[in-house]
């Protein structure tokens, strides 16, 4: 038999095939029923032997181009992506997590970088401050005005019933946390670029602070980055360290191959960020709607002192193990 | 996962779990850009829809404000949840991939998992860098892309950075329907069947070299035909003892008729039929 003949009696089941996938590319009204997925399996199968074969049928080179792509796009029906799965995310994120966090190297390395940098800025810019002129040469001179401005006004003042605080949820949320994932994706570029976020994060936000000791308007300002601070800072410092372990990983490969480190430190640090993103979420609410209320100040020492035990909590108690086989 | 060592374009071979290799083209990075500006429209459409409903929704309820800030959520979601969404639900695809036919997988063919769709798009910004600011502001600056452009450059499978963290590529699935047999109405060849000799069957390396040529030669004009086809035309002249003057492409013609289409007896019929995986109606 001639390939012409078997083409013929072959690119039915072909075309039947296509057919098929054609259903189940589709979503909604017209995907595949049932009948047709029992098919699909079977005339899959005999496509792929086709393929197999196409060499010993001696086949024309287009018809084995198309089979090729035929048996990928039903492959590509038959094996499809994973969702989420829900159960083994309860166990990342409060299990695997904190334990890896604990033992974590770039965790600390980030938290020095941060703490240290933001203090030493915030020493610089204080009205202590050996180099007068610092915080106008961090901070331009024009933002420094608009923050003096914008904490002119007594802690909620403002009438609260416009929704301004839904507004500023929304603010943070976007502005924050798309900061926080920026300073994960450098963290790819060898870890250098995570530390140098991380590090102009502190610099600056420490500026912010120290400068503002200097100002009648200080005392506002701490009373309103009280509440948000401990989840707000924690965030940026994970999402630092989880970049940092990305990019590291590609200095220092553990005797893997680079490729393969990548891809393990890639699938170690996602959760990592993923739970940076709820603590952006959180401060972002906290920051929203506690922060410029009038409530007391006692409130919103107890918001801070709750949400650094709850982040103790995570690290130190659902933290503390030996240090976890895939770290080694 | 293997690769042929003579690959010079970018077909990339996997082997599936029912223990055959198959071929697909990894998709260029102009593709994946075509298909990431159709995402943009339509991500810049979802944004448009709720800014407008909740214009409408919170401003009569002189509300303004929490409208403003649903709209920046949603911006937030949008912006670093759309792809990564879409690609875990939509077995690897996008609405503009969907459009331009590409899907994403891992570089073992196997599909990918929700993990691997969002951190490849967490990553999108490292490949954005360097960027260019927009109106002096550092606030509103452009993604180049040249990290990305250099890193598809720099492997195989055109992966940038987020795919080479992942493990992942972008295919593209071909969605050609079978072909028809390739017609050589074009040429007369009965005379040219005639001078051959009987047991002039091309061997199976040259039936392979005969149908790349007959697939295309329909774009060439007679000239490029005889000019293509003289190389390996004038081997078969000598080795079939044929007039030198004869015209090489219908020659070419002729043998791929006697490959592929011709109705002359096979010599094994029945251990051809034997390898056969399916019982064909094939007593022609």
């Amino acid at each position: 038999m001639k390939a012409a003949e078997l083409i013929e009696s072959r690119s039915q089941q072909w075309q039947q095939l296509e057919q098929c996938c054609l259903g189940l590319e589709r979503y909604g009204k017209g995907r595949l029923d049932a009948k047709g997925r029992t098919e699909f399996a079977s005339l899959y199968r005999s496509a792929c032997a086709d393929l197999a074969l196409a060499d010993a049928y001696q086949l024309p080179a287009g018809t084995v181009r198309y089979l090729h792509q035929l048996v990928g796009r039903a492959h590509n029906q038959l094996y499809r992506s994973r969702r989420f799965a829900y159960g083994s995310w309860y166990e990342e994120m409060f299990q695997k997590v904190p334990r890896r966090l604990f033992h974590d190297g770039y965790l600390r390395v980030a938290f020095v970088v941060f703490w240290g940098g933001f203090l030493l800025s915030g020493f610089l810019a204080s009205k202590w401050t050996p180099v007068p002129s610092y915080a106008e040469s961090v901070v331009t001179q024009e933002q420094l005005m608009e923050m003096e401005r914008s904490f002119s006004e007594p802690i909620g003042s403002s009438d609260g019933a416009s929704g301004g605080e839904a507004f500023a949820w929304g603010f943070y949320v976007f502005h924050n946390t798309s900061i926080g994932l920026r300073c994960f994706a450098m963290g790819l570029f060898f870890g250098v670029g995570g530390l140098f976020a991380t590090l102009f994060n502190a610099i600056y936000l420490g500026a912010c602070f120290g400068y503002m000791t200097t100002q009648p308007e200080g005392e506002k300002f701490y009373e309103f980055v009280t509440a948000h601070g401990p989840f707000e800072l924690t965030a940026i410092i994970l999402s630092a360290a989880a970049g940092m372990r990305l990019g590291m990983s590609i200095v220092s490969t553990g005797g893997r191959s680079r490729g393969a480190s990548l891809a393990l430190a890639a699938k170690q640090s996602l959760p990592t960020m993923l739970a940076a993103v709820v603590l952006f979420f959180l401060a972002a609410v906290i920051e929203g709607f506690l922060s410029p209320s009038a409530a007391p100040y006692e409130v919103k020492a107890g918001v801070a002192m709750i949400s650094t035990l709850l982040l103790l909590f995570y690290l130190v108690v659902l933290g503390y193990s030996e240090q976890p086989p895939d770290e080694a | 996962m293997t690769s042929l060592p003579a690959q010079l374009d970018s077909h990339i071979r996997v082997v599936i779990p029912e223990n055959i290799a198959f071929e697909y083209r990894v998709a260029s990075p102009f593709e994946r850009l075509a298909a990431y500006v159709i995402d943009l429209l339509i991500m810049a459409m979802i944004v448009g829809v709720i800014w407008v409903t909740s214009l409408l929704v919170f401003g009569s309820l002189n509300q303004m404000e929490i409208g403003t800030g649903l709209l920046l959520i949603s911006l937030f979601v949008v912006a670093w949840f759309y792809h990564g969404l879409f690609e875990t639900y939509w077995n690897g695809q996008t609405p503009g991939k969907r459009s331009m036919g590409l899907r994403v997988m891992r570089v073992d063919g196997s599909p990918i998992n929700a993990a691997q769709a969002i951190l490849r798009n967490f990553l999108r910004v490292a490949d954005g860098y360097p960027f260019v600011p927009l109106f002096g502001s550092p606030d509103l600056a452009l993604p180049t892309g040249l990290l990305g452009l250099v890193a598809t450059a720099s492997n195989r499978r055109y992966q940038r950075l987020g795919d080479l963290a992942c493990g992942t590529m972008v295919i593209v699935e071909d969605r050609s329907l079978a072909g028809k047999f390739n017609e050589t109405n074009d040429v007369i060849l009965a005379p040219i069947h005639e001078l051959l000799p009987a047991n002039a069957v091309p061997s199976r390396s040259l039936a392979r070299v005969l149908s790349r040529y007959v697939d295309r030669r329909r774009y060439f004009g007679p000239a490029r035909r005889s000019e293509i086809a003289r190389h390996v035309g004038q081997v078969l002249v000598k080795q079939y003892h044929l007039p030198p003057d004869i015209d090489h492409d219908a020659l070419l013609c002729a043998l791929y008729q006697r490959a592929f289409l011709s109705q002359q007896d096979d010599e094994e019929p029945t251990l051809r039929r034997s390898t056969r995986p399916l019982a064909l109606s094939d007593e022609a």
